[in-house]
């Protein structure tokens, strides 16, 4: 500001401005070369012909001698490469080979002259995967279903026929290779030869990613080799050309970075490099990369599929019954969880804000814990006492009633049974946005109603009604998107009811390789516009949104008496938390005890707690236990040193372009966890220079795109609540700045920046919907395990899996409350 | 102890030109007060002292140090300063020993050393019987002593205070001038008060600088100023002045809108004056040049504050308390003037009144 002064009235030009602006063309000049030589490398790496996919095969050919058909189709490539250098090519190839055989077979060596079928086609089918189609689960019922004598004859033939296209196919293949040709002929019938070994898909799947994993590492790698081998270059180039995207993506960064700081620059008439603008610079770097980058690329695929406009993926998307229902119910459980959401939480944020309801307290905690159980969780106990058959409360209903056996009478496998349980996790964030605005509303506004002759009924519907709509309105927004963009509950409860929403639409084109992608792009781009232009509308309504209950702050309004009512109003607030709150928890608890999850926990031989000791012995069940309290505490850690970094910025400078990243950061909280993810998955497995497909660094760069706001609110708003003043006073004082922040504005945020660093954690630790896309077989965490065990494995251990995640928030909870001298809880 | 220097510094925000060319040097020991209205620039100007701000252009000394000015820039923590802020800035996390010790810790004073010297400073500002306590057990008055002696206690060069009273209630506002002006007068410091309000400025300043619109309209002892303003604005903001339209000429100022009435004047001016004149400067006399009628009078114990209508014109007259049951209302009154001044009408009255906020 001051600086900008001193420009304006001394015009005569500073040495200074001179350098800075020789020094940002110079790193302009560098980006332009690196983004030269980058596309250079690559322009020699694809006019030899060797593409990336004939690197594919090259790599298992050479590894796996296969067949005679596979080395024939290679044969032009292969002869590319001179006699001289052929062997270290296979050499390198076949250590290359080796590795992926290690990885998938626990570190074994690769055998040498094994009968090797059945392996070899398995990394066959991976690599083709890519591109495959896919048998559907009729079909694959067909396959499964040939009989056990015959089925080795079955695999012969159709070994025969990817070796020979001229072969007979044997009956159940034929109808499934109709129309195919070429190697989607063979990926299919390598598909069927596994299904009928018994493999799953999922285990397809992990061989597929573990496989991309590596070739895509070692693909560079394997080219630069190459160009060694045909002439002798030096190591610079060697470098740029094994990374060639890497090196061209730096490059544009740089580019635009310089442009940035440039335009910063001269808005501000300071020509010099502030600290501050490279913290800025660095934040924006990572969210323009990691987030705006692939929802912009999204956004293009699902307009250009094939490189030139056209409205024909979505058109096709659009136009299928499945999706159209996925969109209908998405839009009907979305805005009935909207309304039953808000109907429930405003009188009871009136209840507990502004009566002298018994226990307020009390159920004030109760139902905002609600916001920290993770979605799935709920689902489940939901799904155990409303399961059609052996729900409990169906079986207490019946018994009632006297009903017949027939199922029922109460089904969650169907919409409404989705809408409740969405409401029941969802109804918590409406009820916290407006019981704050309800305790921050000046309490003499009402006084003056009442003195004006109006009884507090009539005060609530005339006076308070209206000066909470827009609170009302940001509140029931807030819960059309949650529960619109939600993945948990619909993958719980939707899947095995064949009730499909949008985000899992798009989980399964996920799975359905590259055809599917497309799909799952055009289907993201809508849920993602939709989220973020409510979520724009909800902020214009309500300025500023609050996650969490900062304690003490707020005046204190006027308490209603409700006199006679006060008894019959708080059992009723008292059945709704048993009902919302204590079943759903009680039922996960003692179904985690049960042998046979129809019959009661109190049943004769019915109570073990095998499920515990099973579960928790599992050394799977503790390294998922393990990923995820790392990777959520990097996430916390990373997100609050970027959350203390901006609030600093926002609060404390007015340095020119700090609120880029906070408008950014804003964006990906507001983003679909699913999209999120599935951009993720499309731009950073190599083709955009940064290969983390599969690995740890792409869960946590997703947790932070998604949850780092929650962390940044909350620093923010407590820094803003420190008067500039104090810092002054320890400057003037003799302090540095460093001394400053760590002896006087360190310890008066400090609760806050524990309570930040929490909101961060918790979300991260128990991540679902993400995780499901991105994980690898070494990064899953325990979210993902306790969805793996309750779909294949054992429900009653599932729920012992979700207790425990339960106690771990818990105590989470209780830790974060004694840190910050009970100031914050969740 | 330390002079400043100040060297034509200017300091603009944006297109807002906040300080003009201030060109003044404050004496070491010297107790300066910058008056004005809000958004003067007299805070500016302090924290542009204090080093919370670079001025636009310009140079500022210690003594003979230069502290900002060119390429050189000595930060806050440097300039061995104590200040006092308007909201105390108490560190609430911190109880008072500790707040008081901080300068002393920073500048890692040995235990014992910090102990004295802050029980000795306590000793000053009246806090002994405090030391434990934290800041929020405080009442506003103790805070503002804790912050006076957290700016005291590292024997600064110079002590920057900011509108420190504003927040306090008259009668404390009232004894807490005195203790600031005894602190002053025992260390011996250079201070820098800064504030809106005239007479906390008259009872504690050395010397008063009166800057209005980023320009120092005045220095001097409050005497100086208050009986002999260089302006209209000077005058109006020291103490009550009603201001009158005349025209002076041939040893009197006549009053068009007080019916043509006249008083006598042997002064320089000629032709269309500004008249200014504080009400306790007018009173009641048999043979006074002013023949007015009494409307209104409030009997407010040690005065009798009265409006008499002089032609069109309302003139209010604080006169002795002990007057007010010889007077009647709606009775010709005649008046006298002991003193006003006298400032050449260039049309620019109201304007510069209008600044006063």
């Amino acid at each position: 500001m001051n600086k900008e002064v001193e420009r304006k009235t001394n015009p005569q030009r500073d040495p200074q401005q001179t350098i800075t602006k020789i020094g940002l063309a110079v790193v302009f000049l560098i980006g332009a070369a690196l983004i030269y030589m980058g596309i250079r490398a690559q322009k020699e790496f694809s006019s030899s012909g060797f593409s990336s996919e004939s690197a594919y095969q090259a790599i298992y050919t050479l590894g796996h001698d296969v067949s005679d058909a596979w080395k024939k189709s290679l044969q032009p490539e292969l002869n590319k490469f001179s006699e001289a250098d052929r062997p270290s090519l296979d050499q390198a190839v076949k250590d290359l080979a080796a590795e992926v055989w290690k990885s998938q077979n626990k570190d074994a060596e690769l055998p040498e002259e094994a009968d090797k079928s059945e392996e070899v086609f398995k990394l066959l089918y991976s690599a083709y995967l890519v591109n495959g189609p896919k048998v559907n689960a009729g079909n694959r019922k067909t396959i499964i279903a040939i009989p056990k004598d015959n089925v080795s004859d079955f695999r012969q033939q159709l070994l025969a026929c990817v070796i020979d296209e001229n072969a007979s196919l044997p009956a159940e293949a034929e109808k499934l290779t109709d129309g195919l040709s070429g190697s989607e002929r063979q990926a299919m019938l390598m598909q069927i030869f596994f299904i009928s070994c018994g493999s799953t898909e999922a285990g397809i799947t992990e061989n597929v990613n573990t496989f991309k994993k590596t070739v895509r590492g070692k693909e560079s790698q394997l080219t630069a080799f190459r160009m060694i081998a045909n002439n002798d270059i030096s190591w610079l180039w060697q470098l740029v050309i094994s990374n060639s995207k890497t090196v061209i993506l730096l490059g544009i960064i740089l580019m635009l970075d310089t442009i940035l700081l440039a335009l910063l620059m001269n808005a501000e008439h300071l020509w010099e490099l502030d600290f501050k603008w490279i913290l800025i610079l660095l934040i924006i770097d990572f969210l323009l990369f990691f987030q705006m980058m692939p929802v912009i690329y999204m956004i293009i695929r699902a307009l250009f599929p094939d490189g030139s406009f056209s409205t024909e993926v979505l058109q096709r998307l659009y136009t299928y019954p499945m999706n159209l229902t996925a969109l209908r119910n998405t839009f009907l459980a979305a805005t009935a969880t909207m309304i039953l959401g808000t109907v429930i939480a405003f009188p009871l944020a009136w209840l507990v804000g502004r009566t002298n309801l018994y226990g307020k307290k009390f159920f004030r905690a109760l139902f905002v814990v609600t916001y920290m159980v993770p979605p799935y969780v709920g689902a489940m106990a939901w799904l155990r006492l409303m399961n059609p058959n052996v729900g409990t409360i169906n079986q207490v209903l019946r018994a009632v009633f006297h009903l017949s056996d027939a199922p029922g009478p109460l089904n969650v496998y169907t919409l409404p049974g989705m809408i409740w349980v969405l409401t029941s996790f969802y109804y918590p964030y409406a009820f916290i946005t407006i019981s704050r605005a309800m305790e921050k509303m000046d309490p003499s506004l009402e006084d003056a109603s009442r003195v004006s002759g109006a009884s507090p009924l009539t005060t609530v519907a005339r006076i308070t009604l209206p000066m909470m709509t827009p609170s009302l309105i940001a509140g029931a927004l807030l819960v059309f998107v949650s529960a619109a963009s939600c993945y948990g509950i619909p993958s719980i409860i939707g899947k095995p009811g064949n009730v499909s929403t949008v985000t899992t639409r798009i989980v399964e084109y996920v799975s359905l390789g590259q055809q599917g992608m497309n799909d799952a792009t055009a289907l993201s781009v809508v849920l993602m516009i939709v989220a973020l232009v409510i979520l724009f509308i909800s902020d214009v309504i309500l300025a500023k949104r609050q996650y969490i209950t900062v304690s003490g702050k707020s005046v204190n309004p006027a308490i209603v008496d409700l006199r006679s009512w006060r008894i019959p109003a708080t059992l009723i607030v008292s059945l709704f938390a048993v009902i919302m709150v204590l079943i759903p928890f009680i039922t996960i608890l003692t179904t985690s005890f049960k042998v046979d999850v129809g019959k009661s926990v109190t049943a004769a031989k019915n109570f073990t707690t095998a499920n515990w000791t099973t579960v928790f012995a599992r050394t799977e069940t503790l390294g998922c236990l393990k990923n995820s309290l790392i990777y959520a505490s990097i996430t916390a850690t990373v997100g609050l040193v970027v959350a203390c970094v901006m609030s600093y910025l926002l609060q404390r400078t007015t340095v020119r372009g700090r609120n880029i990243p906070n408008f950014l950061i804003t964006l990906g909280s507001g983003t679909p966890s699913v999209v999120i993810a599935l951009g993720l998955i499309m731009t950073m497995r190599g083709n955009f220079g940064v290969n983390i497909y599969g690995t740890a660094y792409i869960m946590i760069i997703a947790y932070l795109i998604k949850y780092m706001m929650m962390g940044m609110r909350t620093v923010v708003s407590a820094m803003s609540q420190i008067h500039v003043s104090l810092e002054e006073s320890s400057q003037i004082s003799g302090a540095s700045w460093l001394t400053t922040m760590f002896r006087v504005t360190g310890p008066l945020i400090f609760s806050s920046i524990a309570a930040g660093w929490f909101l961060i954690f918790i979300p991260s630790f128990y991540e679902l919907s993400m995780t499901t896309l991105l994980y690898s077989s070494t990064t899953k965490t325990i979210g993902f395990q306790l969805y793996e065990y309750w779909t294949f494995t054992s429900q009653p251990m599932s729920c012992a899996m979700a207790f425990g995640i339960l106690l771990i928030v818990i105590l989470l909870n209780f830790i974060l409350n004694r840190l910050t001298n009970g100031e914050f809880s969740i | 102890m330390a002079s400043i220097k100040i060297n034509h510094i200017s300091k603009a925000f944006g297109d807002s030109v906040v300080l003009k060319e201030i060109n003044e040097t404050f004496q070491d020991g010297e107790f300066v007060t910058l008056l004005g209205p809000s958004g003067c620039g007299k805070s500016t100007m302090l924290r542009i002292i204090a080093g919370f701000e670079k001025p636009t252009t310009g140079e500022l000394y210690f003594d003979d140090r230069l502290v900002t000015g060119g390429k050189t820039f000595v930060p806050p923590e440097k300039r061995n300063i104590g200040m006092v802020f308007q909201s105390y800035a108490v560190w609430p996390h911190m109880n008072v020993f500790d707040n008081v010790a901080y300068p002393l810790t920073i500048k890692k004073v040995s235990k014992d050393d910090i102990k004295k010297r802050v029980e000795q400073v306590l000793d000053i500002t009246h806090l002994t019987q405090y030391t434990d306590r934290f800041p929020n057990q405080l009442s506003g008055g103790q805070q503002q002593r804790i912050a006076l002696a957290r700016a005291l206690v590292a024997q600064p060069d110079l002590l920057l205070l900011d509108e420190p009273l504003s927040n306090l209630d008259a009668k404390l506002r009232e004894s807490m001038r005195f203790e600031i002006k005894e602190l002053q007068k025992k260390t011996g410091i250079t201070v820098v008060y800064v504030t809106h309000d005239q007479t906390e400025a008259m009872a504690m300043s050395d010397r008063i600088f009166l800057i209005n619109r980023g320009v120092i309209q005045q220095s001097g002892s409050p005497e100086e100023i208050y009986k002999r303003p260089v302006n209209q604005f000077v005058a109006d903001f020291l103490g009550k002045v009603d201001f009158f339209k005349g025209v002076a000429e041939n040893g009197k100022i006549t009053f068009p809108q007080m019916g043509g009435q006249s008083i006598a004047y042997d002064g320089p001016l000629t032709g269309k004056v500004d008249v200014a004149v504080r009400p306790d400067n007018i009173y009641f006399s048999f043979d006074g040049p002013l023949l007015g009628k009494l409307e209104t009078q409030y009997y407010l114990g040690d005065v009798n504050d009265c409006r008499v209508r002089v032609g069109d014109t309302l003139l209010r007259v604080i006169a002795p308390g002990y007057e007010y049951g010889s007077l009647s209302l709606q009775q010709d009154v005649r008046l006298a003037i002991r003193e006003f001044m006298v400032f050449e009408d260039d049309g620019s009255l109201d304007e510069m009144l209008q600044i006063r906020t």
